[in-house]
């Protein structure tokens, strides 16, 4: 597979509402190289997050098949070690300081106490947000919320870095900054990126953009050879 | 460490609706630990009622029906009458057909056996002999009854007085009655104790005899040698004296035989509490015709608000706190449920971040037990309270219950023969009742308390099962969707 991270063959998903049939993806076959940032833009219920989904093995397809770095990619395991998410709304838990959102993510990983808070604080460092570690979610601001979504996200060395609008809750100020944090740490640490959004602003930081539209995926630009 | 963070996190969150859960588990298990306590109550006043009819550490009682004088003109009896326009009251004392005519200043003194039928000798070693029995003492339980005949015929009849006696080995002063009395005065019968009685402190107060005074039974005097305090429930004998005595001055009103060497109860103990039953049945068949009487028996027989209070705690005490459990229970689950279709979003982050279902679901488990054991430690308190409450305002609990030491009811029986003579007669059959006031002291027991601490855990563990169990079918992708 070279260096290719995903392969996407005949993929399909649909959703069943009754007797009624919802095509969120359709017939997608998609590679993505290793340390890409793949961009997703489209209209809403396109099928942008079911794509970026079973990406994450959030959900399976209902046809087809996807390949990730020799593994499966729905393994619970696979989910802990290799994937990053970070949402639209960060979905913090409302009761758990920065640093015990972030030290969430190394719960599955079974890391030694002492090394999963170093962990923890190199991450908010990495986002600059070392001295907000112990405040509440609602004790800070959307983009501080996201800062943590990212430290969270980044925290456990992932692979890949699914994003789902991260930007969509964010003044313009604060969705530049949270786009250029995301850009320097995807330079930094190599990651594979697929960015889900409709801000065709962030969309053409990426090196390749693929618009969704009633479940099909067509690439529109591809700058990854430049 | 994270668990209990995250954990101690949401229960502060939902604070108010941890109190909620909280309060009604607490309220089902104060009830059951109040119920538990309000039975324990009664259990200990129903033991302390039969402790005291039948003896520290008797297990059965055996007894025999009274024979019935196959021919009514056997047997002893005796007639008084107050005829009009005689000189004096008349009467006759008939034994076995023959009567004598009574004149006035005569003193009819009789010890009989008026409860119970005889038992033979040797019942009481062949019971001692039964595997399983620890210990069988005869006793034998006697009304002595006593008239004067008036020497005027003016003024009403003259009432008898009737003394209840107990024929004692002093060789087992430790079966019985008298296993209940503590010596306040003198000493123990001993088995060189001829015409020696022990006397009952109330009945020596009463009649203001004290130590070394007699007592006069089957016109036999007998010198009190020791005083004693017994038990007011079921009341006990008045005068205990030896075995053997009794024996030779006593009859059988059936039949005019004296007693020599029968008895008329056999107090057994058992090996072992669990060899009661098979004890009891083996007697039964050993002595066929015999009333072998458990404490079990004895407590279906208990009447009064004893009873009706056990009735209320066992049956409506017990149904009303399972409902309340139940609801509180479902309650609990219902609201544990709705907090978990809250934290739909908050599951699917965690699932996407790769959290195992068992996980969630140990933390849904974990907050819910954590609320049951507060529920369950306010539950304890609630119990205390309640109990506390009972003792408080619970009045004295009255028992009637039949007696298996007590004097006999009648002896000498007044009657009203008509528009003729007043009269008076003996009167052998009688019932043995006796009604005592026993006061109930509920106590919160170890076992209720442990029983509370599991229900606690029990109802939190069903509540976050039933929130643990959606939790855990929840689909990462679904549960995300929900947060858009």
């Amino acid at each position: 597979m070279d260096n290719t991270i995903y392969r996407l063959s005949g993929v399909s998903k649909i959703y069943r509402k009754g007797n009624r049939e919802i095509p969120a993806v359709r017939n997608l076959d998609l590679d993505i190289r290793e340390g890409e940032w793949l961009a997703i833009q489209g209209k809403t219920g396109h099928g942008k997050t079911t794509l970026l989904q079973l990406l994450g093995g959030l959900d399976h397809p209902t046809h087809g098949d996807i390949q990730f770095a020799g593994t499966d990619p729905f393994a619970r395991e696979v989910r802990a070690g290799s994937f990053g998410f970070i949402f639209q709304t960060f979905n913090l838990i409302p009761t758990l300081s920065a640093q015990e959102n972030v030290e969430a993510a190394l719960i599955p990983l079974k890391i030694h106490l002492s090394e999963r808070r170093q962990r923890v604080l190199a991450a908010l460092e990495s986002v600059g947000l070392a001295d907000r570690a112990q405040h509440l979610p609602s004790e800070l601001s959307g983009g501080q919320q996201q800062r943590v979504a990212i430290a969270r996200a980044l925290v456990k060395d992932p692979k890949v870095l699914l994003a789902d609008e991260p930007t969509g809750n964010l003044d313009e100020d604060t969705r530049d900054e949270i786009i250029g944090l995301i850009e320097s740490l995807w330079r930094e640490r190599g990651l594979t990126l697929i960015l889900v959004s409709h801000d065709s602003s962030v969309v053409r930081r990426a090196q390749r953009i693929g618009v969704m539209s009633k479940g099909r995926l067509t690439i529109r630009q591809d700058t990854r050879t430049l | 460490m994270f668990f209990l963070t995250y954990l101690r996190r949401e229960l502060r969150r939902r604070m108010r609706q941890a109190i909620f859960i909280g309060l009604g588990l607490a309220l089902g298990i104060g009830l059951v630990i109040t119920v538990m306590g309000a039975s324990s109550g009664v259990k200990q006043a129903q033991s302390k009622v039969l402790a005291d009819l039948y003896g520290i550490g008797t297990d059965l009682t055996v007894t025999v029906k009274p024979q019935v004088a196959k021919n009514p003109g056997t047997g002893q009896n005796f007639r008084i009458s107050n005829g009009p326009g005689s000189s004096g009251p008349s009467g006759q004392i008939c034994t076995n057909g023959t009567c004598k005519a009574l004149k006035g200043g005569d003193v009819i003194d009789t010890l009989a056996a008026a409860n119970y039928g005889v038992l033979g000798a040797d019942e009481a070693a062949k019971i001692a002999r039964l595997h399983d029995v620890k210990n069988a003492v005869g006793n034998l339980l006697l009304t002595d009854n006593r008239i004067v005949i008036p020497t005027s015929n003016n003024g009403p009849l003259p009432q008898p007085s009737n003394v209840s006696v107990d024929g004692v080995d002093p060789a087992h002063q430790n079966a019985g009655p008298l296993s209940n009395a503590a010596l306040a005065k003198g000493r123990a019968l001993s088995s060189a104790d001829k015409y020696a009685a022990l006397v009952d402190s109330n009945y020596a107060a009463s009649h203001s005899l004290k130590l070394g005074d007699t007592v006069t039974l089957a016109n036999q005097k007998f010198t009190i040698v020791g005083i004693l305090t017994q038990p007011e429930a079921a009341s006990p004998p008045n005068i205990y004296v030896p075995l053997k005595v009794a024996q030779a001055l006593s009859i059988d009103p059936a039949t005019n035989k004296a007693l020599t060497s029968d008895v008329d109860t056999i107090y057994v103990t058992a090996a072992s509490a669990a060899d009661i039953a098979e004890v009891q049945h083996e007697i039964s068949e050993l002595i066929p015709g015999a009333t072998v009487t458990s404490s079990a028996d004895l407590a279906n027989q208990v009447t009064g608000s004893l009873a009706s209070t056990a009735k209320l705690a066992n049956e409506l005490g017990k149904w009303l706190a399972i409902l309340v459990l139940i609801a509180a229970f479902a309650v609990a689950s219902l609201l544990t449920i709705a907090a978990v279709t809250r934290r739909i979003p908050e599951f699917g982050t965690l699932k996407a971040l790769g959290w195992r279902s068992s996980r969630i679901v140990s933390q849904v488990l974990g907050e819910s037990v954590g609320t049951g054991i507060c529920g369950g430690l306010a539950g304890i308190g609630l119990g205390f309270a309640g109990v506390a409450i009972i003792n408080k305002i619970a009045p004295k609990l009255s028992a009637t219950v039949p007696s298996a030491s007590g004097p006999r009811d009648g002896g000498f029986a007044t009657s009203v023969g008509g528009p003729g003579p007043v009269q008076q007669q003996f009167n052998s059959a009688a019932n043995a009742h006796a009604t005592v006031s026993v006061p109930m002291s509920a106590s919160v027991t170890v076992a209720a308390i442990l029983l509370a601490v599991l229900l606690a855990i029990a109802g939190g563990l069903l509540a976050g099962s039933f929130g643990g169990w959606r939790a855990a079918r929840l689909r990462p992708a679904a549960a995300l969707t929900k947060v858009a």
